[in-house]
């Protein structure tokens, strides 16, 4: 995602752009500092992972599209009131990040 | 086309007797104006905001965002070329213009939103602005 000066998105980008601004939308049905915390955390994997994904790498892209819409599901849920992540680092290995009622 | 395969004899139902109405008619609405009716019948028209204005409210709301140098917003900078923001902080940026507007910018228009000019005309020429 870098790389998208001439403002020409792809049909993925576009899915990761809707994502991200779906995130944002959600956040603005939480408390106050809830919606802080969720933007916070949303806009740091968001970037983390536009840096250390190889934007070639579409079947991972997918994956990650995939687990995010239903992150955004659960949060979207009323239930929900905020989010929290998980970051482990297995010498490389980032994962994590799971949301809670 | 459907109707006419099947045989049904639609048009015989579609008819409809038609008489002018008399000169001196007066519609009922007339009569009683209804006050709630014409304010919703606006409402929902909604009205355009003046183009300046529009200007001037979406230059403070990039300028208070952290990432944006603040003296090099002018009305006509690029998002990616003179702020240099990345597609995820336009993506904020329309985000935070929506909520200062009071609408919601649809996914298709958004991704086209790549500068103050065409974020200014897109909201200037939507009538739900605020």
């Amino acid at each position: 995602m870098g790389s998208s000066r001439g403002q020409r998105l792809s049909g993925m980008q576009k899915q990761v752009l809707s994502l991200y601004r779906g995130f944002l939308r959600a956040s603005r049905s939480k408390s106050e500092e809830e919606r802080r915390k969720i933007e916070t955390v949303v806009s740091e994997e968001f970037r983390r992972n536009s840096k250390e994904v190889d934007r070639n790498n579409f079947v991972y892209i997918e994956y990650l599209l995939r687990r995010g819409n239903k992150q955004l599901d659960q949060l979207r849920n009323p239930g929900t009131t905020g989010l929290s992540s998980l970051r482990i680092d297995f010498s490389n290995i980032n994962t994590g990040s799971s949301s809670h009622s | 086309m459907a109707a006419r395969r099947s045989g049904l004899p639609l048009m015989k139902y579609l008819r409809v007797q038609v008489d002018s109405l008399p000169l001196n008619y007066q519609s009922p609405l007339r009569l009683f104006p209804n006050p709630f009716l014409r304010r919703f019948s606006d409402e929902v028209r909604g009205t355009f905001l003046d183009k300046s204005e529009v200007t001037d409210r979406v230059i403070s709301c990039v300028k208070s965002f952290q990432k944006v140098d603040p003296s090099k917003v002018t009305p006509s900078a690029n998002f990616q070329s003179d702020l240099g923001l990345d597609s995820l902080d336009a993506v904020e940026v329309v985000m935070a213009l929506e909520e200062e507007f009071g609408f919601e910018i649809p996914d298709n228009e958004a991704d086209k939103i790549n500068s103050i000019n065409v974020a200014v005309d897109f909201i200037a020429s939507h009538p739900q602005a605020k």
